[in-house]
Parts: structure tokens; C-alpha cells; sequence
């Protein structure tokens, strides 16, 4: 890893921040995602391919990253940046693909616990914004009602992400230099299986989102057998998924309709 | 005459909102100080002299906090209260209750259906075709970086818009038709379908038990009896054959289970994964009854 790279990785992870200059939409909800984020730490670093490898399990097992109410305990943009960043660095010392994964959530982890902490940091010095815009709005100044919010708020989040994301991507840089570096294969095995596990972790809070009745668990059974009896493709069944969501609305739109 | 926010200031204060909706996010306002950047140029169309503008001000870097991006119907109808204020009906007091009144339905709404059906429906979709193309992995995150900004910024807007031109009575009587609960139950099918063919495919789950004993083999080609080591009892594929990964299924409702009735944190879940994930690869390297060990 160049010092470039090292740079333009953090101004990454900045960006895929919650409340980042672009906008969560853009932001945290896209560049901050697993699947975009290893995306973009492949081109910085010159190889797609390998950061795929890990970007998808490591998407697959923070799908779910909902954070509502703005409670960040684990903040995806740093876990993921950090986590690619660091399977590719290292990835001389390792000698298969479930080993990389193994890194990269090693990394993820790392990157997730220093990332929620620095959120936890901003999210309690934006509290002195507060004092700031109430004197623009005492003042009635609808021309500088931006400043403490885009301003006072993308000061305190570039210094909450970026100097801690430069500051670990160092001592990953570091790391990566030395050779020799063996890291155990009961440690790979366990911490790439941790990994997989956590997709249930995923699944499970989605699904609290979804089921409403008790029946809405044999439609997420059917989703299950379409894989493992009938062996489809995920592309297939959310084709079958969309179909019968369309027969759905318009039955249950027309039922309405004849009560009438 | 009758003041009215124009177009070009609507647009204004949509984007206010839709990029910089969470850069000051706190506990004590919350989003308070995003929404009055955002009510600020419509502000300063409706009311001309100074002391207006600082009580109309005031009253929206108060308390407020949604789902950001379907939230956005919230601005909209706050500004069509702040015209009709201006315009000398209504209080200022029912802007600030219709907001506050407001929290609740928009979060809710926008984080079982955006952040938590469509956001993950898109990047499965995106996920699959990354998997499935081995040569050019990049179309899934490409494809998701493209539609899920876009699509996002033409739905709020078009939200945005109608909390203004409809207000909150025209929103009630949306949401009273049930023609929103058809939309989201619709959706939640696809989701639940999804859902399940994802724990399929990809959580895993294994007891990493298989107890191997060494015996003589009798080899039918050569004749003789050889030294070699078998397994038993493996309680993995006991169980795929019993209902296949029964296993990861039994995760993932266990994680369901405790997220919702228990009501435990996803930090302790991950922590609980992560405690299982280290005892069962230990015990997959014991010797004699790990899957790992020789």
C-alpha cells in the first residue's frame, strides 16, 4: 500500500460516513455498503478481483446493517474500507481464498470498533452545533442557516473518520510490509467461519422487519426450499419473488375493489 | 396577494435535505439543525422582515429525527404549513405538533421498507450477479451505485412534493386508502422469498463433530486387510440428511428470536456468534472427533 492509496482509501471511508459531505443516500447507504466499498478499495489498490472475493461474503454478512435512531454500535463504512484494505495488503500471506475472507473480517472487525467509537465521538460533539444554530436562527439569517449544520457538522466528521482511518491504515500498511507474517490456520478458519455465521445475524434482523403474522414464516420457508430442494439461483428467485408480489397486489387491489 | 414558495426554491430546500440531512446529526436535536437548513430558503421566500424569518427559524431547529430519505414527505409538508402561516392561516404551534407527530410514522415506515426490505433487495440482486459473473465482478456494485442514489433521489423528491402539494390531510387519507399497506405487503412477500433463499445459500453453520476411528478396512482389490481411518458419526451431514441446513436455519431464527423477544442488542448477537464461532472450530481440531483434525 502507497501512502496515495493509504489517503484516498480514508477520504473514502470519510465519505461512506454517516452524514459525509455527499449525502447518506450516496453515502452511507451506497458508498458504505460491503459490495461498493470493496468495489472501490479494489480500483485504489489495482486489483478487482481479489477484492470481490472478500467484498461479497463480507456484504452478505452485514446486510442488515440498519442503524435506527442513528444508534451506530458497529459502523459499516470503516469495518468494510479497513477490512478489504487489509486482506489486500496482506494477501502475500496467505495462501487461499478462505483464508483472504478470514483477513478481511479480521480487518472488519477492527475497523467496525474504531469506526463506532469515533461515531459515538461526533455524535456527542455535534451536540455544540446546537448552541451555534440558535444564534443564526435568533438572528433570523436564512442566508447562513448552513453553515452549522454542513460546516460546523463535515469539520467534526472529517476529523472523526479520517485521522482515525489514515491512523489504522498505517499500521495495516506496516503489517503488510513485513514478510514472514504467519498467521495460524486455526485463526483463518475460525474467524472466516465466524463470518458466514454472521449472515444468520443479517437474516434474523430483516426477518424481524418482515414478519408481521405467523404465517409470513412459510412464505420465507418457500424462499428456503427454492434453494436447497429445487436448487435456483438467488437471481431466479428474486425474479419468482417480484412476479408473485405483482399477482399479490393486484388480487388483494381487486378483492377491495368488489367489497365495495 | 397570496405568497408561494416557487419551484426553484422547493428544489433548493429538497436538496438541502436530501445531501445533508445527516451531518449534525446529536441527541439533543437530533436532525434539528439539518431541517432548519432545509426550511431556511423557503423561509426567506415567505416571510420579509427579520424577526418572522428568526421565529420561523426557531421553531424547526427543534427536535426532529426520521428516516431521511422516504422522511423527506415531512419537509414537504412542513413547508406548505409555513405557506399557509404565511398567508395568515393556521398556528405556528400545529407546524411544531405536526412534526413532532410526524416522527414517529415516517421512521417507521421508512426503515422496515427502505433501509430494511429494498436497500438489502437491491444489493442481493446486485450480489447475485457479481457471484454468478465470475470475469467481471464489477457490474454488481456499479449497477447498485447507479440505481439505488438515482432511484432514491426521484422517490424522495416525488415524496417531498406530494407532502407539500397534498399536506398532512391529503398524506392521512393516502395512508387510510391502505393502498400503502397493499405496496408494503407486496413487497414484504418478495422480501420474506428473498430472505430465505439467502439463508440458504449463504449462512453456514456447522457442530464440526465427525468422531473418525481407525480400523481394518478390507480392500476387495488386493485382497488384504489395511489400516484406515473412517468416520462414524458425522452430526453434520446427520442433520442435512434429516432436513438439509437445518442447521443455519435454526441460527438464524435463534437470531430472530433473541432480537425480538429478548430484545438483546446486535452487538451481543454478534458477540454470541462469535463465542459459538470460536468453541465450534476448537472442537473441530480435537483429535479423534473434529471435522478438522486428522
Amino acid at each position: 500500500m502507497t501512502i496515495t492509496q493509504v489517503i484516498l482509501i480514508a477520504l473514502f471511508i470519510y465519505l461512506g460516513a454517516i452524514g459525509s459531505i455527499v449525502g447518506n443516500t450516496i453515502g452511507w447507504y451506497a458508498l458504505g455498503r460491503p459490495l461498493v466499498a470493496s468495489f472501490v478499495v479494489g480500483i485504489i489498490m489495482g486489483d478487482v478481483r481479489t477484492a470481490m472475493i472478500v467484498g461479497i461474503p463480507l456484504q452478505i454478512a452485514y446486510l442488515a446493517n440498519v442503524t435506527p435512531g442513528g444508534a451506530v454500535a458497529w459502523d459499516l463504512s470503516y469495518a468494510t474500507y479497513i477490512g478489504t484494505a487489509m486482506a489486500l495488503a496482506m494477501k502475500g500471506t496467505v495462501s487461499n481464498d478462505a483464508a483472504l475472507v478470514g483477513l478481511a473480517f479480521t480487518g472488519a472487525g477492527i475497523g467496525g470498533v474504531v469506526g463506532g467509537t469515533m461515531w459515538n465521538v461526533h455524535y456527542a460533539l455535534d451536540v455544540f452545533l446546537n448552541r451555534w444554530a440558535e444564534r443564526v436562527a435568533a438572528r433570523g439569517d436564512t442566508k447562513r442557516m448552513w453553515m452549522p449544520n454542513v460546516i460546523g457538522g463535515q469539520l467534526i466528521g472529517f476529523a472523526c473518520r479520517f485521522i482515525p482511518a489514515v491512523v489504522v491504515l498505517l499500521a495495516i500498511r506496516a503489517a503488510g510490509k513485513t514478510t514472514g507474517i504467519n498467521v495460524p490456520a486455526w485463526f483463518l478458519t475460525g474467524i472466516s467461519s465466524f463470518g458466514s455465521m454472521m449472515a444468520a445475524l443479517g437474516m434474523g434482523i430483516i426477518l424481524s422487519f418482515l414478519i408481521k403474522e405467523r404465517y409470513d414464516w412459510a412464505v420465507f420457508l418457500v424462499g428456503f426450499m427454492l434453494i436447497i430442494y429445487f436448487k435456483l439461483s438467488m437471481m431466479a428467485v428474486a425474479v419468482i419473488g417480484v412476479v408473485v408480489a405483482i399477482l399479490y397486489y393486484a388480487i388483494i387491489q381487486n378483492t377491495k375493489e368488489e367489497a365495495f | 396577494m397570496a405568497k408561494v414558495v416557487s419551484q426553484k426554491t422547493l428544489r433548493k430546500s429538497f436538496n438541502n435535505w436530501f445531501f445533508w440531512n445527516g451531518c449534525s446529526q446529536q441527541a439533543e436535536t437530533m436532525q434539528g439543525i439539518a431541517f432548519a437548513q432545509s426550511m431556511a430558503p423557503a423561509i426567506e421566500e415567505l416571510y420579509n422582515n427579520k424577526e418572522d424569518r428568526a421565529a420561523a427559524l426557531k421553531r424547526h431547529t427543534t427536535l426532529f429525527n426520521t428516516e431521511p430519505q422516504l422522511g423527506s414527505v415531512c419537509n414537504g409538508i412542513a413547508i406548505g404549513m409555513e405557506e399557509q402561516l404565511a398567508n395568515g392561516v393556521g398556528t405556528p404551534e400545529a407546524i411544531q405538533e405536526t412534526k413532532v407527530a410526524l416522527i414517529g410514522p415516517t421512521s417507521a415506515i421508512g426503515d422496515s421498507l427502505w433501509v430494511a426490505t429494498i436497500i438489502p433487495l437491491l444489493l442481493t440482486i446486485c450480489l447475485s450477479l457479481s457471484s454468478s459473473m465470475k470475469t467481471a465482478p464489477w457490474v454488481g456494485p456499479v449497477l447498485y451505485l447507479i440505481i439505488y442514489p438515482l432511484g432514491t433521489y426521484l422517490l424522495s423528491w416525488k415524496i417531498f412534493h406530494l407532502g407539500y402539494k397534498a399536506g398532512l390531510e391529503g398524506i392521512q387519507s393516502f395512508m387510510a386508502s391502505g393502498q400503502l399497506n397493499h405496496i408494503m405487503q407486496a413487497i414484504t412477500i418478495l422480501g420474506l422469498l428473498v430472505v430465505g433463499a439467502l439463508t440458504a445459500s449463504y449462512v453456514t453453520f456447522a457442530f464440526n463433530i465427525d468422531v473418525k476411528v481407525a480400523t481394518n478396512v478390507f480392500n476387495s482389490a488386493t485382497q488384504t486387510y489395511a489400516s484406515q481411518v473412517v468416520s462414524v458419526f458425522n452430526l453434520d451431514n446427520v442433520l442435512n440428511s434429516i432436513f438439509p441446513k437445518i442447521a443455519p436455519l435454526a441460527l438464524t431464527v435463534l437470531v430472530y428470536f433473541l432480537y425480538t423477544k429478548k430484545n438483546w442488542k446486535p452487538l451481543m448477537i454478534m458477540l454470541l456468534i462469535f463465542v459459538l464461532a470460536a468453541v465450534l472450530t476448537a472442537i473441530g481440531f480435537i483429535p479423534v472427533i473434529g471435522a478438522f483434525a486428522a
